[in-house]
C-alpha cells in the first residue's frame, strides 16, 4: 500500500514531529541535567551529555534545606485535598444528577458561574478572611477552601447521569439507607470518573502557587512550588540546587503522568467538550 | 520565735512569690545564621541572669517573611514586646502608632550612638540604633596595577575613579571596570544613592516640601552612574557581581561588609583594597542603613523591654555581636573605638564611611519612593537610556506619594 | 437522612458552604473593600467613595499593568490556538508512535508553572541556550539576557507560556477532531474535494465551537497571569501585569486592601466583558449553522 513516495512522506513527518518533541521536552531534560551537576562546575551549553553526575544537590536540599519539609507538606495537602474532592464532588455531583427537583438549576448555575470567576481577583478578600478566621498560616488555609471544585462536580454529574438508577432502586427496596447506597453502590460504579477527578485535583493542587503563597508565611508550612520560588529569591542559591529542587517537584508528577496518562487526557477533554 | 518564723513564711508567701514571678517579654529578631544565633542566645541568657525577674522569649524571623509577620502581629494585636526593625520600616509602623516612643531615660546615653535620626519620625524617637551598615568602594589591586597604577593608588575623586574604572575595563575582553547591579528590588537604589548624594544632589528641598529628584546634580549623578554601567560595567545581581569580583574580573565594586565575611569563609585570595566613596573633592557620602530595636506600643512590659534593648545595644555587647556576625558595624561610638575595628584596615574604612554616610528620608512611604528611584535608574540603564525624563517621572511619583 | 429531600440537602452542603464562604463572600467583600481605605496596619477604615477608582485611573503603574496584560492576552492566544490546532492535526491520524508525541507535547502542561519559570529563567539568561540559538540564526540577543531587557522580557515570558500550554489545547482540539464523523470526509472524497478543501469546508467549520471554547478559557486564564511574572522578573522591565499589580499593592509591602480590591474589580469587569463578548460570538455562530 505504501509506495516510496509515502515512505518519504512518513519519514519527513517523523523527522518533523521528533524535532517538535525535542523542543517540547528539552527544557525538562536540561533541568534534570543541571540538577546532577557539581556546584561550581560550569553549566555551559555543551554540558548536556558530558561532565560530572552527582546526587549531592538533592541530598543537600532534602537534608539540611527546607525542601524535605516542603515535599511532605505538598504530599499532605495534596492528599487531603484530593480525598476531600473525591468525597465532596461525588456527593454534590450525585445530588445534581439524581435529585433534579431540589434547587438543581440554581446549584448548576452556581457551578457555571464559579467556573467563570477569575480566582486570582479574590486574593485580597481571601487573605483577610483567613486572617480574621484565624486560619492564616495554618494547614487549614491550604486545605479547607479547596476541598470541592466545580469541574469535579460536573464530571461526576455527567457520569452519574449515564448510570441507570435501577441499581440504587433495587438497593433501596432491600432497605439500604441512603448513605449506604451512596457509598457502597454508586461510588464504586463511579470509579473511572473519580480517578479522572482525583488525578486532576492532585495535579492542580501540587502545582498551585498563588494561594499557598499568600495564605502562609512560615517556612514550615510552605509547599514545594512556594518553597522553590522563595529559594530562588534567596541570594546564595545556585542553578544546580535550584534545578534539583525543581526536579523534586517534577518527578512525582512525571511518574503519575506515565502511569495515569489515560485518565489525565480524558480529564482534560471531558471538562472541555461537555460544556 | 515560732511566731516570727510564721510571719516570715507568711511574708515570703505574700510578697516573695511576686518578686520571684518573672515577667516574660517576647523579642522577635532576624539573626538565624548558625554563626550568630548562639551569640544572641548567650546575650539573652546573661540578661536573664542579671535580671532574674525577667524572662525573654526569642522568636526568629527571616527576611523573606519577617515584614509580613510583623505587620500581621500589629494588625491582630499580638505584637511582641521587642522588635528588631530595619531602618526603612520604622516610619511606616510609627505613623500608625504601633511603636512606643523611646523614653527620656532610654535616651540618656544617646550621645554615644549614631543613627538616631533614622529612628526619628516627626520629632519623636521610636527605636534604638543597634548595628549600622554602609557601602564602601572595594577595588582589586592586581587589576589596578595591570592598568598602570602605583602600588598605593586609591582614587581621590570621582574623576580619578571613573578613569581608573575605564582603564581596567579596557584591559581585556573578560575584565570589567565596575560592578553594576541589574534591576534588583531593594538593592539597586542602595548603589545609586551614594553617587546621588556624593554629587551633592538632594531628594527634597531644604524646607522638605518638594521632591527635587530631577535637579541638575541628580542628572549628573545618574549620568556618571550610567557612564560606568555602559562603558565598563559587569551587569548582574549583587551576588553575581560579587562572584565575578572575587574571581578577579572586576576592578571596582560598591559593597557592604558581608563581602569581607565571604572572603574569609570561602578563603578567597584577592588583593583587596577598600576605600571611601570618592567624592568631587572630599570623600563622598555613602548609603547608611541599620538594624534597630524598638518597643511596641502594645507591649505591657515596656520597662523590661527597654532594659533588654539597653543591654543588647551596650558597647560591649555590640562589639561581641559584630565579631560574631562579621557583617555589621556598631552604632555605639565607644564600640567603634574597640581594638577589633581599629586593627583591621577594611573595618576602619567602614567605620569612617559610616561617619560620612547618609540615610534615606524617614517616611512611611519610603519603600514606594525607593521603587520610584529604582525605576528611574532602570529606565536610564536598561530602558529608554534617557536621564532627565525618568528622573522627572520619579519626582512626580514621589511628590504624589507624599501628598497621599 | 431518610427523605430524599433532606439527603440531597446534606449532600449538597459541602459545595454550598464552599460556594458561599470561599467564592461569593470574597467577591462581595472585595467589592465593598474597594470603596474603603482599608489597610492592614490601620485598625479603622473609612468610606472613600470612588476615590480608589479615581486614583487607579490616574495611576501610571496600573495603566502599564493593564497594557501588559492586554499585550499578553492578545499576543499569546492566537498563537497558542493556531499552534495547538497544528499539533492536533499532525498527531490526529493513525500512525505508529503518535501516543508518544501526544504525551511529549502535553508534558509541559502538567508541570508546575514555578518550575517551568525557573527553567526558562536559566535558558533565557545571558549566554544561555536561547541566546546561543539566537546567535546561531544571526540575531543578536539582548546584552544582559532576555529577561533583563524592556524590549524582550514580556515577549520572552509570552513565548514560554505558548510553549507550555499548546499541548493542553492540542488535546482539546484532538477530542474535537474525533467528534467529526468520518463519513463527511468520505463524502467529500467522493465529491472530489482535495485535502486542503476538506480542511477548509469540513474540519475548520466544525472545530469552531471547540476553538472558541479554547479562546474563552485561555483568555480567562491569561488575564490572570501572575506566577511567571513573580518568579521571572518581579514585574521589572515592563512586565508587571494586572494581578501582579494587585498583589504588589495589596499583599507585598503596604497592604492597601481597599486600593488593591478596587484594582481587582476593574480586572474582573474587563474579564467579564471579554467573556460575554466571546460568548455572544459563540452563540451567534451556532445560530448561523
Amino acid at each position: 500500500m505504501v509506495g516510496p513516495e509515502g515512505k518519504v512522506r512518513s519519514g519527513v513527518r517523523y523527522l518533523g514531529l521528533t524535532l517538535i518533541l525535542l523542543v517540547m521536552v528539552f527544557p525538562l531534560l536540561w533541568m534534570f541535567r543541571v540538577s546532577l551537576m557539581d556546584v561550581g562546575s560550569s553549566i555551559g551549553m555543551g554540558r548536556l551529555l558530558s561532565g560530572s553526575v552527582t546526587f549531592g544537590n538533592y541530598v543537600d536540599l532534602l537534608g539540611a534545606g527546607n525542601l524535605g519539609r516542603a515535599l511532605l507538606n505538598s504530599v499532605l495537602v495534596g492528599a487531603s485535598v484530593t480525598l476531600g474532592n473525591i468525597l465532596f464532588c461525588f456527593m454534590t455531583g450525585y445530588t445534581l444528577a439524581r435529585f433534579r427537583h431540589i434547587a438543581n438549576r440554581l446549584l448548576f448555575v452556581s457551578v457555571i458561574v464559579v467556573l467563570m470567576i477569575p480566582a486570582h481577583i479574590v486574593i485580597i478578600p481571601f487573605y483577610v478572611l483567613m486572617l480574621k478566621a484565624g486560619l492564616y498560616d495554618t494547614y487549614w488555609a491550604l486545605i479547607l477552601p479547596f476541598l470541592v471544585n466545580p469541574i469535579g462536580i460536573f464530571l461526576v454529574k455527567q457520569y452519574v447521569e449515564s448510570i441507570p438508577p435501577a441499581m440504587e432502586e433495587a438497593a433501596r427496596m432491600d432497605g439500604a439507607g441512603e448513605l449506604r447506597i451512596l457509598l457502597a453502590v454508586v461510588m464504586p460504579l463511579c470509579r473511572p470518573a473519580l480517578a479522572v477527578l482525583a488525578i486532576q485535583v492532585f495535579f492542580t493542587n501540587w502545582n498551585s502557587f498563588l494561594f499557598p503563597y499568600i495564605l502562609t508565611t512560615s517556612d514550615e508550612l510552605r509547599t514545594l512550588p512556594v518553597a522553590l520560588a522563595l529559594l530562588q529569591g534567596h541570594q546564595a542559591v545556585d542553578w544546580q540546587h535550584l534545578m534539583a529542587g525543581s526536579s523534586i517537584a517534577v518527578i512525582p508528577v512525571l511518574i503519575l503522568f506515565i502511569v495515569m496518562q489515560r485518565q489525565i487526557v480524558s480529564g482534560v477533554t471531558a471538562g472541555a467538550i461537555k460544556q | 520565735m515560732n511566731k516570727r518564723c510564721l510571719l516570715t513564711v507568711l511574708l515570703y508567701w505574700l510578697f516573695g512569690a511576686s518578686v520571684q514571678a518573672s515577667e516574660t517579654i517576647e523579642w522577635w529578631q532576624f539573626w538565624t545564621d548558625p554563626g550568630v544565633k548562639p551569640t544572641i542566645q548567650a546575650m539573652v541568657n546573661e540578661f536573664e541572669q542579671a535580671n532574674p525577674d525577667i524572662e525573654v522569649k526569642l522568636t526568629d524571623l527571616t527576611w523573606a517573611n519577617g515584614h509580613e509577620k510583623i505587620v500581621i502581629s500589629f494588625a491582630s494585636g499580638k505584637a511582641p514586646d521587642v522588635l528588631e526593625l530595619g531602618s526603612d520600616w520604622i516610619a511606616q509602623f510609627a505613623v500608625h502608632g504601633h511603636l512606643a516612643e523611646t523614653t527620656a531615660d532610654a535616651l540618656k546615653d544617646s550621645a554615644d550612638f549614631r543613627g538616631w535620626s533614622m529612628a526619628t519620625y516627626q520629632g519623636k524617637v521610636y527605636a534604638r540604633p543597634w548595628i549600622l551598615g554602609t557601602r564602601v568602594l572595594f577595588a582589586n589591586r592586581d587589576l589596578l596595577t595591570k592598568a598602570g597604577y602605583e602600588e598605593d593608588f586609591v582614587p581621590a575623586d570621582q574623576q580619578e575613579f571613573k578613569e581608573a574604572a575605564f582603564k581596567i575595563g579596557n584591559l581585556g575582553r573578560n575584565i570589567y571596570g565596575w560592578g553594576s547591579n541589574t534591576a534588583e528590588k531593594h538593592r539597586l537604589y542602595k548603589k545609586f544613592l551614594p553617587f546621588f548624594w556624593t554629587t551633592g544632589a538632594q531628594l527634597f528641598t531644604d524646607d522638605d516640601k518638594y521632591c527635587v529628584l530631577s535637579s541638575k546634580k541628580a542628572a549628573d549623578a545618574l549620568l556618571l552612574y550610567k557612564e560606568l554601567h555602559d562603558s565598563c560595567g559587569y551587569v548582574a545581581t549583587q551576588r553575581g557581581i560579587e562572584d565575578a569580583f572575587l574571581d578577579g574580573k572586576i576592578g571596582f565594586i560598591l559593597s557592604g561588609d558581608w563581602l569581607l565575611k565571604r572572603i574569609e569563609l570561602e578563603k578567597r585570595e584577592i588583593n583587596l583594597v577598600s576605600t571611601l566613596m570618592p567624592g568631587p573633592r572630599f570623600p563622598g557620602r555613602s548609603f547608611l542603613g541599620g538594624e534597630f530595636l524598638a518597643v511596641t506600643e502594645a507591649s505591657t512590659h515596656k520597662a523590661a523591654a527597654a532594659k533588654l534593648i539597653e543591654f543588647i545595644t551596650s558597647p560591649e555587647n555590640q562589639v561581641r555581636f559584630c565579631k560574631a556576625s562579621r557583617s555589621a558595624n556598631p552604632s555605639s561610638k565607644t564600640a567603634q573605638e574597640d581594638e577589633y575595628f581599629r586593627s583591621n584596615a577594611h573595618l576602619q574604612t567602614f567605620i569612617k564611611q559610616i561617619a560620612m554616610a547618609k540615610h534615606p528620608p524617614v517616611d512611611p512611604n519610603w519603600v514606594e519612593m525607593e521603587t520610584a528611584i529604582e525605576e528611574a535608574v532602570e529606565d536610564a540603564l536598561f530602558g529608554s537610556g534617557l536621564i532627565a525624563e525618568p528622573l522627572m517621572k520619579a519626582r512626580i511619583k514621589i511628590d504624589k506619594l507624599r501628598r497621599r | 437522612m431518610n427523605s430524599p429531600k433532606s439527603t440531597a440537602l446534606v449532600l449538597a452542603l459541602p459545595w454550598g458552604a464552599t460556594l458561599i464562604l470561599f467564592w461569593l463572600f470574597p467577591l462581595v467583600y472585595s467589592f465593598v473593600m474597594g470603596f474603603t481605605d482599608y489597610r492592614l496596619l490601620v485598625a479603622d477604615y473609612q468610606w472613600v467613595g470612588w476615590s480608589n477608582y479615581r486614583e487607579l485611573f490616574l495611576d501610571p503603574d496600573f495603566g502599564a499593568a493593564l497594557k501588559n496584560t492586554f499585550v499578553f492576552v492578545i499576543g499569546t492566544i492566537p498563537v497558542t490556538t493556531v499552534v495547538a490546532l497544528g499539533l492536533a492535526l499532525l498527531v490526529s491520524r493513525g500512525f505508529k508512535g503518535r501516543g508518544i508525541f501526544r504525551a511529549g507535547f502535553f508534558l509541559p502542561s502538567v508541570t508546575s508553572m514555578v518550575v517551568i519559570a525557573l527553567i526558562f529563567t536559566n535558558l533565557y539568561q545571558r549566554g544561555g541556550y536561547v541566546a546561543m540559538l539566537a546567535e546561531l540564526v544571526g540575531l543578536s540577543p539582548p546584552e544582559y539576557g532576555f529577561l533583563y531587557d524592556q524590549g524582550t522580557a514580556l515577549y520572552s515570558i509570552m513565548a514560554m507560556d505558548v510553549w507550555m500550554s499548546v499541548g493542553y489545547y492540542m488535546l482539546i482540539f484532538l477530542a474535537g477532531l474525533k467528534a467529526i464523523p468520518d463519513e463527511l470526509y468520505e463524502a467529500a472524497e467522493i465529491a472530489g474535494a482535495g485535502k486542503l478543501r476538506q480542511f477548509g469546508t469540513i474540519t475548520l467549520p466544525l472545530l469552531r465551537p471547540v476553538a472558541l471554547f479554547i479562546v474563552v478559557i485561555n483568555s480567562i486564564k491569561s488575564f490572570q497571569v501572575f506566577v511567571e511574572i513573580f518568579v521571572m522578573t518581579k514585574g521589572k522591565f515592563d512586565t508587571a501585569t494586572a494581578v501582579y499589580f494587585i498583589y504588589n499593592e495589596g499583599l507585598a509591602t503596604h497592604f492597601r486592601f481597599g486600593y488593591a480590591s478596587a484594582a481587582a474589580y476593574v480586572l474582573f469587569i474587563i474579564i467579564a466583558v471579554f467573556s460575554a463578548v466571546q460568548f455572544a460570538l459563540l452563540r451567534r455562530r451556532e445560530a448561523l449553522w
